[in-house]
């Protein structure tokens, strides 16, 4: 599947943040989108997300798998988001926030696959612990499989990696991109770091007046 | 554990001036349960069957509605451009008080009200029960529209509390991209995780609604009426065995809530795994009904509209024939007298005023002298005395005050004004102070500024929409107590509330429409100052 942006750009009022750009993603590839603070990448994320704020305008087509995205609600966009806070619900253990997205169904099997999941992320046996007693490494692993588990068709990166110490963000880095890759989901990932871009991927840079450049 | 000259002043003078009175109160009131010919005396009385369960079902009803309308209206705008629009409305439904409102209403939906002239018409006024039914449902109305705001801005200053905004608002995109739609949202993930902060308003809104006096009065249910209204006119009779009686009643009203309470907080706790599943069962679509939010909260703008333009043309209508929409003719007679006899509106502008002066003085020098530490207590206290039913409070402070022969005195009759305003005041401004920023003053220091001049140049400035919004707080709860203020000015003193309670029950329309409009345009002015004078160049920056 593949996610496709034509003639994308955003803007505050008169002030443009993003000028018109295009570019299409491959399923398992994870494109970059570097720029500074301000530079309105998040704004990025949040229009193909379909939650932009009302102050911002956003315009061009967003398309997934030939679907056009821009007529649906955010819930119905499958597209799965990774922040740079970890945004675990912390009224439900972890074992329920990985349940949260996950499709109704037989709550065996759902548990069995939370379960799974749990293993996968190298945290078995921590279903029924507070998210708050993690760590941020943890914290993390727990948001990719939470979002995976709602099987999203693209998935949209927004700095996660940023409030992990540096150790910490090499292996995680090569986790979430190894397991986006595994499951051939395209991601779109922005950061101001280049470091966080994944090895011999596409990385894009919005410069001075918005214009998107590739590098 | 040393104590400085200011702090132990602050701790004493809150103790002597506020402390020492509640304290006493609660305790009289206390007293009476062991009163065993009073209780005996209530327990017959003819109209307690009905009574108790009426007052339980007109408060929780109103709260139910408030409580869904309130949801319903932050669903529907939380995130959008309209979100700050309506935070003005939700000020100004905040700042009329209940029984002007209740005397607005009751006038707005009479059979010859402006209701039906609008959408009735016919020669003569239609047949209707509109106010005082069997059932309370004009009192469970009143109560629904009128706490409605007074909710949403509850909901809403959760929403905004830095530690909880921030990330309501990322949990809230994070669950729409895991599928779920913003009704789902709302149910499952922000709802769960705020509640427990609304649990206080939400006690309050709903002990208000089961024991309301004044509203009841005004437009509640006669036969029987509600027990609070039952309670306060035994605690109104000088038999001593009567009054006794009362005293019995508002602790049997405390004692059905408390009953009443548990029960809620068992139903929450057995529904809890339930609701567990129901959190963590998958993805739903289920949105915000989006038409509905919009046509309830137009409805609720208009009708508060209404009441104010009821108000407005009942207190100068002269020759208003049905159905005519406007009065044949104008005049001003209704306010000529609320000018001459303006006695009741100088002593609650008195009151009113000097009450929210010493309690905003108070609590500022408890929150400048007093270590933090000291708060909980003062906060427990000043959170019980305001969700204890005010005719039990009353109740209590009348036994005290006539043991010390201050009924009937002006020194009563502040501190019946002062007790409930300070303890406004201080939940109003303990935050704002509490979580300023402490290294403003580690730079002013580096600045050579001294403590005075860091306060009056730097915290004062930086805190002054917080301490106008807590003065006008202050003077709105003034002027709007009647149950204590009426029991311990024994006659002898009226202010406007109770000047409006007693035209309500039978007096001139006009005259009763200008005191009612009076009661609310004062506390609206009020807030309108405090906007104006907390407005800053730096909150401008910031938004």
């Amino acid at each position: 599947m593949e996610l496709i942006l034509e003639q994308v750009t955003i803007s505050l009022g008169t002030q443009v943040l993003i000028q018109p750009f295009s570019f299409a993603i491959a399923a398992g590839e994870t494109v970059t989108v570097m720029g500074p603070s301000g530079s309105g990448k998040s704004s990025l994320l949040a229009f193909i997300a379909g939650d932009l704020p009302s102050l911002l305008q956003g315009q061009g087509r967003v398309s997934l798998g030939g679907r056009d995205l821009g007529p649906l609600p955010p819930e119905a966009r499958r597209v799965g988001r990774l922040f740079q806070d970890d945004l675990l619900f912390p009224h439900l253990t972890v074992g329920e926030n990985l349940l949260f997205g996950m499709a109704r169904g037989n709550s065996e099997e759902r548990d069995a696959r939370m379960r799974d999941a749990l293993c996968s992320a190298e945290l078995a046996g921590f279903e029924a612990r507070a998210p708050h007693t993690l760590s941020g490494g943890q914290r993390t692993r727990v948001a990719l499989f939470r979002a995976l588990l709602a099987s999203p068709h693209a998935m949209l990166l927004d700095e996660p990696f940023a409030r992990l110490d540096a150790d910490l963000r090499n292996s995680m880095r090569s986790f979430v991109f190894g397991h986006l890759k595994e499951r051939r989901i395209p991601s779109l990932l922005v950061t101001h770091d280049l470091a966080d871009a994944p090895a011999g991927g596409r990385v894009f840079t919005i410069g001075s007046g918005g214009k998107v450049a590739h590098d | 554990m040393r104590f400085g000259v200011a702090q132990s002043f602050g701790i004493g003078l809150v103790a002597f001036l506020w402390g020492l009175p509640l304290a006493a109160s609660l305790a009289a009131f206390a007293a009476t349960a062991l009163d065993f010919a009073a209780w005996n005396s209530l327990l017959h009385h003819p109209q307690l069957p009905e009574a108790l369960p009426l007052s339980l079902w007109t408060g929780t009803a109103g709260l139910a509605a408030a409580l869904a309308a309130a949801l319903l209206v932050t669903m529907g705008f939380y995130g959008t451009a309209h979100w700050q629009k309506l935070q003005t409305s939700t000020a100004v439904g905040l700042s009329i008080p209940h029984l002007a409102f209740a005397i607005g209403f009751g006038f707005l939906v009479m059979p010859s009200g402006f209701l039906a002239r609008l959408f009735v018409g016919g020669s003569e006024p239609p047949q209707w029960v509109t106010a005082q039914d069997p059932l309370g449902l004009a009192l469970i109305a009143c109560l629904a529209l009128k706490e409605t705001p007074f909710l949403i801005a509850m909901i809403w200053s959760v929403l905004a509390q830095g530690d909880v905004g921030p990330a309501l608002a990322g949990h809230w995109r994070s669950a729409r991209s895991l599928g779920h739609g913003a009704g789902s949202v709302w149910l499952r993930v922000l709802l769960p995780q705020i509640v427990a902060r609304l649990r206080w308003p939400i006690a309050i809104v709903w002990v208000y609604g089961v024991t309301v006096v004044d509203m009841a009065l005004v437009i509640g249910p006669t036969q029987p009426p509600t027990l609070a209204v039952i309670v306060w006119a035994d605690l109104n009779n000088a038999a001593e065995d009567i009054n006794a009686r009362g005293s019995a009643g508002a602790m049997l009203m405390t004692l059905a809530l408390a009953a009443a309470a548990a029960l809620a907080w068992l139903a929450v706790s057995l529904a809890g795994k339930k609701m567990r599943r129901f959190m963590t069962g998958g993805p739903s679509s289920f949105g915000v009904p989006k038409t509905s939010t919009t046509l309830l909260t137009a409805a609720m703008i208009a009708i508060y509209s209404l009441v104010l333009f009821t108000l407005s043309g009942m207190s100068l209508a002269g020759y208003w024939p049905y159905p005519r929409l406007v009065p044949d003719t104008v005049r001003f007679a209704a306010w000529q007298g609320l000018i001459a006899n303006g006695g009741p509106v100088v002593l609650s502008l008195m009151l009113a005023l000097t009450s929210s002066a010493l309690a905003l003085g108070l609590v500022v020098l408890w929150l400048e002298a007093v270590p933090a530490r000291w708060d909980r207590a003062l906060t427990i206290s000043a959170v019980a005395s305001l969700t204890l039913p005010a005719i039990a409070m009353a109740s209590g402070q009348y036994r005290f005050f006539l043991e010390l022969h201050l009924t009937g005195t002006q020194l009563g009759l502040f501190l019946a004004h002062f007790i409930p305003v300070f303890a406004y005041v201080f939940i109003v401004l303990k935050g704002p102070f509490r979580t300023f920023d402490p290294r403003f003053q580690a730079v002013a220091h580096g600045l050579n500024a001294g403590a005075l001049r860091f306060w009056v140049s730097v915290k004062a400035p930086l805190l002054k929409a917080a301490i106008a919004i807590a003065a006008a707080v202050g003077f709105s709860v003034s002027m709007v107590q009647f149950v204590p203020a009426q029991l311990i000015a024994a006659g002898r003193f009226s202010t406007l509330p109770m000047e409006a309670v007693t035209l309500a029950s039978g007096g001139s329309r006009s005259l009763t429409a200008a005191y009612a409009l009076a009661l609310a345009v004062l506390p609206m002015f009020a807030f309108l100052l405090a906007q104006m004078l907390g407005h800053s160049r730096w909150r401008l920056a910031w938004n």
